[in-house]
């Protein structure tokens, strides 16, 4: 599905050089569910914005399906971004003027399809995550649990191929946090590649692989026996 | 307690520092409002000072002739009376300390071999000084025009005919009707201020003896009665009517009863320049174009407040954090309140100064512009500080209230929590989308009514008026008998002068002069019909370049074209070449409205038709004139009048010389007809005004209203800009989330621009709903009051439609653009 290498992301001031991000080398294959954890600053989002191509790297190699990303200008990520990637937040960012329904087509919207396909799909995701009932509420008067499947069915509903997750529990109490993961769960054994930032160890364990990572760098990368 | 308010001034003044655009957007856009405000205002208010620094003024009245003429049904409202009424109404009224006429009546003062034209001089009954109180500075205003050669003057005048206001009894020769008259100077008053209706240079006592007589049917002057304090004149108006019957005679006078359709009033001095009665001295106003002045000022004032609580509110919801800190911190709401109340004050009160230092720059230019003397005092008895500060205060609170009770009513707890810089209070997207399409509207209906205006206003200018304006010389002073003397001798040197094509003695010239009518007889049609009733020479048709419909125009080899009977003939003989005018009959050219009204169906129809007229009053009863030609209808009065119908006869008998000139130098022939004049009548002076000069000083007034109505329009417009210009730039900061989730999921730069710009383009179309309908009735109701006037068609809306989207979008596709191209991870993160 992706591979980097090399790849770094350095951010600078007038007056101050960051390293965000320090010769990363990371692959990741078709199907596979991969948790990214560390200290706050470490770098996980960074990571996680250049994978989700909403942020380009400094210098290195980032091929995703087959090309090379790293470099091309921002249009053209937007194409291959909306082709190819859905996101979930760690605050949902669901908008609030827009009810559940119109939140999670919003994600279609920029996609050439049909609006009968677009009002099915819609239909069927929001089936998925168990929130079809809410479909007419505004964010706002859904609970957390509820917002984040909202935010879950956004992201599945234009069929990504790699769905990135930044701390899709931090908002929530354990319950809903559990919930949440069961679905993640549930979406990369029927097929989804998943990559998700988390604090939460007990969060990281439903996923096939941990990246840990310190001050811009992969520290120890672990696989979960299947 | 001071250190509370410290705080609040720090935080105040930081929060508008944080944002500069916010904050000029703010107070620039307030001041400029304000200061237009204040500009309108002083104009309004000078508008409606007039006359009201006369000493006793509420006791000083015009007596004002008002009716409806019998035969157009046109109202008629004057200021000018019959010159009995004065002397009639004067025993009869016990409420009425004295009454004084007063007739304008240029004089020709001779000195040193001189004739000088004092144009602005009127004769007035000896109490005049009494009731129109004009401060004197030499001589005793009390006794002025206590005797039959008594004469004031004006302080410019003394300084122009002597070179001293120590004038107090010097000599002044006039000559009137070829004799020399020596006046005797009593007094010199200031020279009149601007706001009032008078204009008078020089006063003479009126003396009836050298006047004609004047039966109750001509009108020659105006006539000012001093109630006695506590009359009401509104009780003697209300009597007037029972009195009109009972002591005018019912003679007719031009086939009409005086008394039954004539009325006249008592009209407040104060009330004269605004009043409907017109036809004074100076030009005077209506209260529309006030009220419409005084509507477009607050609704300028309006718009700078809506862009002030608009943006206020806006912003409050980003100062929420502060707020729900001051709260928890054990902030009272009522201090709250007062806090953001303050620096609204602040706000309005720089924004007030700024304005006040704009007026003063732009106030001269103004004054001159509207030709009024504008004056920005603030101290002493009109002064106006007490009325800027309570003007302030009445903004700063307005302004402020609705965003301090808003953003006092926050709930520490919720903002804390949500940990959010900002949120926006429910219900407030909705007020400003409200407040956006109300400025729109205004805007979108003051563009429309500006164009509108300025289509009429070109019209009124370019409109073919039936005869030619340019290269036009009007030659007063033909009514003089020295003047008739050596006329045929003056039009014959003046057809000589290099460039003139064509020269006419008339009674009907372009924008001045009375309008005569007379009564014509129709066969078959029992009443009779009201004409214009003009004397001309045969060149009249050719100087004014009136083109022919039918038949023939006034020719010199038709006997019966003329009635003109010899000046030299004494009374009787006059007498009987009169009778046998009327019994030869005459001819006479028509105009079209003329013919119209006489009811021939085509022009061609009237000619060779007989028509019945009192060619020399009633007495001799009516002579029979045959319509020998038809002329084009010629404009000469203002588009706001319909073309008189009129029939131009030639009795030999007129008031000016018209003078057609082409590819001349016009002050060449100006002056070559001035040296003629000079030549052949050294003791009168030489008045002369080119037509179109004397057109545009005539509509000048109504012009100049229309371009600053059209300026004022384009500020509000300016106005509704800058706070369109202020909610983009909020708005695309407080959507910034949203629009990084939308790029997120794909959305492209232009998407999302289409996006704010839908948004904004909203409003202003709802608002093209609101305010087309509203200009459309103004417009339609403005433009009834011209004969001559522009369609109303919807261009002009659809213009300003147009004009009002293309600033919104202008306006808001910069934030959009901007707003649009940040990466949004910044967006989502530090939500």
């Amino acid at each position: 599905m992706l591979t980097m290498r090399e790849l770094s992301r350095v951010y600078r001031t007038d007056t101050v050089e960051t390293t965000a991000l320090d010769s990363i080398n990371l692959e990741i294959a078709d199907g596979e569910f991969v948790a990214i954890m560390g200290p706050s600053g470490c770098g996980k989002s960074t990571l996680l914005n250049i994978v989700g191509m909403l942020d380009s790297p400094s210098s290195g190699s980032y091929v995703f399906d087959g090309q090379e990303v790293a470099g091309l200008p921002e249009a053209k990520l937007a194409d291959v971004r909306k082709q190819n990637i859905g996101f979930i937040f760690q605050s949902f960012n669901l908008v609030d003027e827009l009810s559940v329904r119109e939140n999670i087509e919003l994600a279609l919207l920029y996609h050439d399809v049909a609006s009968a396909e677009r009002r099915r799909r819609v239909e069927e995701v929001m089936d998925k995550v168990g929130i079809a009932h809410r479909a007419r509420h505004r964010p706002s008067q859904l609970s957390g649990g509820q917002q984040q499947r909202v935010a879950v069915a956004r992201a599945l509903v234009g069929n990504p191929k790699l769905i990135l997750a930044d701390e899709p529990t931090g908002n929530l109490d354990t319950q809903h946090g559990e919930e949440v993961m069961k679905m993640l769960q549930q979406l990369n054994r029927e097929g989804s590649t998943i990559v998700m930032v988390t604090h939460s160890p007990s969060h990281a364990d439903y996923a096939g692989r941990v990246v840990n990572m310190l001050d811009g760098k992969i520290l120890i990368e672990r696989r979960r026996a299947a | 307690m001071v250190e509370m308010w410290r705080n609040y001034l720090t935080v105040g003044y930081r929060a508008l520092t944080k944002n500069r655009t916010y904050a000029a957007i703010n107070i620039v856009g307030l001041a400029i409002g304000l200061a237009a405000c204040l500009i309108l205002l002083l104009y309004v208010r000078y508008e409606t000072s007039y006359d009201a620094w006369l000493p006793e003024a509420d006791r000083v009245y015009q007596i004002q002739t008002f009716g409806t003429d019998p035969e157009t049904g046109q109202n008629i409202a004057m200021q000018a009376v019959t010159r009995p009424i004065g002397d009639a109404l004067a025993g009869d009224f016990a409420e009425i300390e004295s009454i004084a006429k007063l007739e304008t009546d240029p004089a020709v003062v001779l000195q040193g071999g001189n004739a000088i034209g004092v144009e602005k001089s009127a004769a007035a009954d000896a109490s005049f000084f009494d009731i129109i109180q004009l401060p004197f500075i030499a001589g005793d205003r009390r006794g002025a025009l206590r005797d039959t050669d008594s004469v004031a003057l004006s302080r410019a005048e003394a300084m122009r005919l002597f070179g001293t206001t120590d004038v107090v009894g010097r000599t002044l020769t006039t000559a009137r009707g070829g004799e020399k008259f020596d006046l005797r100077v009593t007094g010199v008053f200031e020279d009149l201020p601007r706001n009032t209706h008078l204009d008078l240079t020089m006063v003479r006592r009126f003396n009836s003896a050298e006047e004609e007589d004047c039966p109750w049917g001509c009108v020659n002057g105006m006539a000012y009665a001093k109630l006695k304090p506590g009359a009401d004149a509104a009780s003697i108006n209300a009597r007037m009517p029972a009195w009109e019957k009972s002591n005018v005679p019912a003679r007719d006078i031009g086939g009409r009863d005086i008394a039954a359709t004539t009325d006249w009033r008592l009209t407040n001095v104060r009330d004269i320049h605004l009043g409907p009665a017109q036809g004074g001295d100076r030009p005077g106003n209506d209260m529309r174009t006030i009220v419409t002045f005084t509507i477009v000022a607050l609704l300028i004032l309006s718009m700078a407040v809506i862009n002030f609580v608009n943006l206020a509110t806006a912003r409050a919801g980003q100062r929420a954090r502060e707020v729900a800190v001051r709260k928890v911190l054990g902030a009272k709401r009522r201090q709250l309140v007062g806090q953001f109340l303050g620096e609204s004050l602040l706000v309005v009160a720089i924004a007030m100064t700024i304005a006040l230092a704009l007026v003063e720059i732009t106030l001269p230019a103004f004054s001159r512009f509207l030709d009024a003397d504008l004056d920005l005092a603030y101290l002493g008895g009109s002064g106006l500080l007490l009325p800027i500060v309570g003007f302030t205060l009445l903004v700063g609170l307005l302004g402020g209230l609705y965003p301090a009770f808003q953003l006092s009513r926050y709930q520490p707890g919720a903002v804390l929590k949500a940990n959010k810089s900002s949120t926006d209070a429910p219900g407030s997207a909705r007020l400003r989308n409200l407040l956006v399409i109300g400025q729109f509207a205004v805007s979108i209906g003051l563009i429309a009514c500006t164009a509108i205006v300025y289509h009429q206003t070109v019209f009124a200018r370019t409109v073919d008026p039936g005869y030619q304006r340019d290269g036009l010389l009007t030659v007063r002073g033909l009514r003089n008998p020295e003047a008739q003397a050596v006329q045929e001798t003056l039009l014959r040197e003046i057809a000589k002068v290099p460039g003139v094509t064509a020269a006419s003695a008339t009674r009907l010239v372009p924008a001045e002069g009375p309008t005569f009518f007379n009564s014509v007889v129709v066969p078959g049609r029992s009443a009779p019909v009201e004409l214009g009733w003009y004397s001309v020479d045969p060149a009249f048709f050719d100087t004014m370049k009136i083109d022919r419909v039918a038949g023939r125009i006034l020719s010199r080899t038709h006997a019966a074209d003329s009635i003109a009977i010899d000046q030299k003939l004494d009374e009787n003989a006059a007498e009987a070449a009169a009778r046998a005018i009327v019994a030869r009959g005459l001819n006479v050219v028509v105009n079209e409205s003329a013919a119209r009204q006489l009811g021939f169906g085509a022009p061609a129809a009237a000619v060779g038709k007989h028509i019945g007229i009192p060619i020399f009053g009633e007495d001799y009863g009516n002579a029979t004139a045959t319509i020998v030609g038809v002329v084009r209808d010629a404009r000469f009065r203002s588009v706001r009048d319909p073309v008189a119908p009129a029939i131009y006869y030639d009795n030999g008998v007129y008031r000016y010389i018209a003078v057609r000139f082409e590819r001349a130098d016009p002050a060449a022939v100006r002056n070559a007809i001035e040296g003629i004049w000079r030549r052949l009548l050294p003791t009168l002076p030489f008045d002369a005004g080119f037509a179109e000069e004397e057109l545009a000083a005539l509509y000048g007034a109504d012009e100049a209203r229309a371009q600053a109505f059209g300026g004022f329009a384009l500020f509000a417009a300016l106005i509704a800009c800058l706070g369109l210009f202020g909610l983009a730039a909020f708005t695309a900061e407080r959507r910034t989330k949203e629009i990084g989730i939308r790029k997120v999921f794909g959305a492209r730069v232009r998407d999302i621009v289409r996006l704010l710009a839908w948004q904004f383009s909203k409003p202003v179309m709802l608002a093209n709903i609101v305010a087309w309908p509203i200009a459309w009735w103004a417009m339609r109701d403005w433009l009834n009051g011209f004969d001559a006037r522009i369609p109303l068609g919807p261009g002009p809306f659809l213009l300003a439609g147009l004009i009002a989207l293309a600033i919104a979008l202008g306006t808001v596709s910069g934030h959009a653009i901007r707003v649009a191209r940040l990466n949004p991870i910044h967006a989502l993160r530090y939500e």
